[in-house]
C-alpha cells in the first residue's frame, strides 16, 4: 500500500516536471529566434569591413537591410516578415513592369510588319496608324476602359490584394450573379491611386493596346485617319474592356465554373481570346465595313495579290513581335513569387516552341502547296503560332504547345484563302486570319490541351484544382472554352460591327477614291514614307482598276 | 477630301467632350460631376455634328452602299446564335447538352457572318460594277 502511495506521488511528480518543462521550452522558443537575429546582427558585415569593398557578393545584403519598426526594441520576427511579404510583392511588381515593357515594344513589331505588307504609297499612313493607336488607347483606357475591365478585380495576391478595384456591376440571371462590368478606378482617381492598381494598369494597357493595333493592319491602304482615331478611342473605352472585363476582370465568363460548374470558367491564360481574337473580331467587322482595296478583287470574283513594299520590315517586325511575346505570356502570372508562378519558365518555353512550330507549319504548307517558302506567310506563321498559345501558354506541356502552333501555323494558311475568297473581305496584312481565327483556336485549345499540371495557389477562377482539358479528362473546361468563343463570335463582332457602322453613317470611314488611288501618305498625312526614293509603277492590273475607279467617281 | 483642319478641330472636340463625360461619371455624386457630364455629352454631340457635315466633302469612296436591311439582318443571326449559346447553358445541367446547344449557338453566328453579312457587304462592291 506505502508503495503504491509512492509510486503514485512520483508519478504526480514526473508529470509536473514534465509540464514545467513542456512551458519553459515553449517560453525559450521566441527568445531562440531573437537571439539567433541578436547573432546575425553581430555576424553581419560593419561598415567599416564593407568599405573595402564587396567583390564577391558575399557582404551585400545582410540582416543589417532589414527596416527596423521600432529602433527601440531593435529588430524582431515582425520587421522580418515584413520585409519578406515586401519581397514577395517587389519581385513581382518588377516582373509584371519589366514583362508590360515588352508588351509594349511589340507597338513597334506591328508598325514594321503592318507597313511593310503596305504599299509604299501608305507607308506613312500606316506607320501612323500604329504609331497613333498607342495614344488613342492608352488615353481611353486611363478615362474609363480600365475601371470597365479591372473595376471589379480585387484579391490579387501576387500585387498586394488589389482591395481598390472592389466594385464589380453584376446581373442577376436564374438566380445567379453574372459580373458585366467594373465601375471603379477611372482616371486612376481616389483609392485607386495605389501602388499595385499603377502595376496591373501598366500592364493591361499593353494589352488592349495590342488589340487595338490589330485592327489598323486589316483596314490599312484605305481607312481615313480621322475614322481610325475615332474607332481606336471607342475600341480602347468599350469594346476591349468589356470583354476583358468578363474573361479577366471577375466577370461572367469567368464564372462560369463558380456558378455552372463548366471547369475552371473560361480560362484565357494571357489573351489568345480577350487580346488577340477581340482584335481579330474587330478587324473582320472594320475590313467589312471599309470594303476591299481598289483592285484587289476582278469583276468575276476572283483576287490579285497586292504585295508588301519591304518584306525585310515584315520579318524583322515578326522577330521584336516574337521577342515582345516574351512578356505577353509569362508576364501573365502577374508575379514571379507566389504558388504556382515559377512555372514561368515552362509558358516561355511553350511560346517560342508554338512560334517555332507555327513558322513550321506556314512554311511548309506554302512550300508543298504552293512550291516556295512565302516569306510574309512564314512570317504570320510564327505570329499565327504565338497567338494560339497564349490562352494554352500557361496550362499545356510543351507537346501540346507544338502540336497547337503547328496546327496555327497552318490555320492561318487556309484562314487567308477562305477571308479572301469566300468572304470576299480584304485584309492586306492577315490580320482577321493570325489573330482572329488562330485566337479562336487558341481558346479552344486549353479545353483540348490543358494538362492539369498548373496549380496556381491551388484554384483558378475560384474553381479549386488545376485547368483540365478534354484529353486530359475534362470535358466540361471545353464548353466554357466555346461558350468565349461564340462570346467573341456573336458579341464582340457584333458590337464592333454596329458601332464602327454608326461612325461610318457619322463620319464615313473610308477615303476617297483620289486619295486612294493616289496613296494615302499625301492627302491624309501630308508627307510621303520615302520622300527622296523614286518607284516603280504598279502592275497593270492595279492601274487598270485605279483608271476605272477614278472613272466611277 | 483627305485629312483637314477642320477634322482635326472635330476631334479634339470629341476628345475633350468624351474626357468630360467620363469625368462627370467618376465624379457624378458632386455638382462639378454632373456639370462635366452634361458639358462632356453637349461636346461629342457638337464634335459628332461637325463630323457629319464635313463627311460629304470626303467624295466618292470605293467602297460602295450596301443594303442597310440585310445587314440588319445578319447583325440579328449573328447575336440569336449568340443568345441561343447563352440560354442554351439554362436548357440542362448536362455537359454533353452544354456543349451541343453552345456548337449549334456558335454556328448560328458563324453562318450571319459567312452567308448574311458577308455578301451584304459586298452586294454593290465598286469591284462588281
Amino acid at each position: 500500500m506505502r508503495l503504491a502511495r509512492i509510486a503514485t506521488w512520483t508519478c504526480a511528480l514526473a508529470v509536473v516536471l514534465l509540464a514545467g518543462a513542456t512551458v519553459a521550452r515553449a517560453d525559450a522558443a521566441p527568445s531562440a529566434s531573437a537571439g539567433e537575429l541578436k547573432g546575425a546582427l553581430a555576424a553581419a558585415p560593419t561598415t567599416s569591413t564593407l568599405a573595402n569593398g564587396d567583390p564577391g557578393g558575399t557582404l551585400t545584403g545582410t540582416v543589417n537591410d532589414v527596416p527596423v519598426g521600432d529602433a527601440k526594441a531593435g529588430l524582431t520576427l515582425g520587421d522580418v516578415g515584413n520585409q519578406v511579404g515586401q519581397n514577395k510583392i517587389a519581385i513581382n511588381f518588377v516582373w509584371t513592369l519589366v514583362t508590360g515593357f515588352l508588351v509594349m515594344f511589340m507597338q513597334a513589331g506591328f508598325a514594321m510588319v503592318e507597313a511593310g505588307l503596305c504599299r509604299v504609297k501608305n507607308a506613312n499612313h500606316t506607320y501612323m496608324m500604329n504609331f497613333f493607336v498607342y495614344a488613342c488607347g492608352l488615353f481611353a483606357y486611363w478615362i474609363i476602359g480600365f475601371a470597365i475591365q479591372m473595376g471589379g478585380a480585387a484579391g490579387n495576391g501576387n500585387l498586394g490584394g488589389l482591395q481598390s478595384l472592389n466594385t464589380e456591376h453584376m446581373l442577376t440571371l436564374f438566380g445567379t450573379h453574372w459580373g458585366i462590368f467594373g465601375e471603379c478606378g477611372m482616371f486612376l482617381a481616389r483609392s485607386t491611386y495605389d501602388v499595385g492598381v499603377m502595376v496591373i494598369f501598366l500592364f493591361e494597357m499593353v494589352f488592349m493596346d495590342t488589340a487595338l493595333t490589330i485592327v489598323t493592319g486589316a483596314a490599312a491602304e484605305r481607312w481615313k485617319f480621322l475614322a481610325f482615331a475615332v474607332s481606336s478611342v471607342l475600341m480602347g473605352a468599350f469594346t476591349y474592356p468589356l470583354y476583358g472585363n468578363w474573361a479577366w476582370g471577375g466577370g461572367w465568363l469567368s464564372q462560369l465554373g463558380v456558378n455552372m460548374g463548366l471547369g475552371k470558367g473560361y480560362c484565357d491564360f494571357a489573351g489568345s481570346g480577350v487580346v488577340h481574337a477581340v482584335g481579330g473580331m474587330t478587324a473582320l467587322a472594320v475590313a467589312m465595313i471599309v470594303g476591299p482595296r481598289i483592285g484587289k478583287f476582278n469583276r468575276d470574283g476572283s483576287s490579285n495579290a497586292i504585295i508588301g513594299h519591304d518584306i525585310s520590315a515584315v520579318l524583322i517586325g515578326c522577330f521584336i513581335l516574337a521577342f515582345g511575346w516574351f512578356g505577353f505570356n509569362p508576364g501573365s502570372t502577374l508575379g514571379a513569387s507566389a504558388a504556382g508562378n515559377l512555372r514561368i519558365g515552362s509558358i516561355a518555353v511553350d511560346t517560342m516552341l508554338a512560334g517555332c512550330t507555327g513558322t513550321f507549319g506556314a512554311l511548309l504548307y506554302m512550300w508543298a502547296m504552293k512550291g516556295k517558302p512565302d516569306a510574309s506567310m512564314s512570317g504570320n506563321g510564327l505570329l499565327a503560332g504565338l497567338v494560339a498559345i497564349t490562352a494554352p501558354s500557361g496550362f499545356v506541356s510543351t507537346s501540346g504547345a507544338a502540336i497547337i502552333g503547328f496546327v496555327a501555323g497552318v490555320l492561318v494558311c487556309f484562314s487567308v484563302v477562305f477571308v479572301e475568297n469566300f468572304l470576299k473581305v480584304d485584309d492586306p496584312v492577315g490580320a482577321i486570319s493570325v489573330h482572329g481565327t488562330c485566337g479562336l483556336w487558341g481558346v479552344l485549345s486549353v479545353g483540348l490541351f490543358a494538362d492539369g499540371t498548373s496549380n496556381y495557389g491551388g484554384s483558378w477562377n475560384g474553381v479549386t484544382g488545376s485547368v483540365t482539358g478534354l484529353f486530359y479528362g475534362d470535358a466540361s473546361q471545353l464548353v466554357a472554352q466555346i461558350v468565349g468563343i461564340a462570346t467573341l463570335v456573336g458579341f464582340v463582332f457584333t458590337f464592333s460591327f454596329v458601332l464602327n457602322w454608326i461612325l461610318d453613317i457619322i463620319l464615313g470611314q473610308r477615303v476617297s477614291i483620289e486619295t486612294e488611288v493616289a496613296g494615302l501618305d499625301l492627302p491624309e498625312m501630308g508627307q510621303l514614307g520615302y520622300p527622296e526614293f523614286i518607284f516603280r509603277a504598279e502592275p497593270d492590273f492595279i492601274q487598270a482598276a485605279d483608271r476605272a475607279a477614278v472613272a466611277v467617281a | 477630301m483627305a485629312a483637314t483642319k477642320s477634322q482635326g478641330k472635330d476631334l479634339t472636340l470629341f476628345m475633350a467632350g468624351l474626357t468630360a463625360v467620363c469625368a462627370g461619371i467618376a465624379f457624378s455624386s458632386s455638382g462639378a460631376g454632373k456639370v462635366a457630364l452634361v458639358l462632356g455629352a453637349v461636346g461629342v454631340a457638337v464634335a459628332l455634328w461637325g463630323f457629319f457635315k464635313i463627311k460629304p466633302l470626303e467624295g466618292k469612296t470605293g467602297g460602295g452602299a450596301q443594303p442597310a436591311v440585310m445587314k440588319l439582318i445578319g447583325v440579328a443571326v449573328v447575336l440569336l446564335g449568340w443568345l441561343t449559346v447563352l440560354f442554351g447553358l439554362h436548357l440542362t445541367a448536362s455537359v454533353g447538352g452544354r456543349m451541343m446547344t453552345s456548337i449549334i449557338g456558335l454556328a448560328i453566328s458563324l453562318a450571319g457572318i459567312f452567308f448574311v453579312l458577308a455578301p451584304a457587304v459586298s452586294k454593290h462592291a465598286v469591284w462588281k460594277a
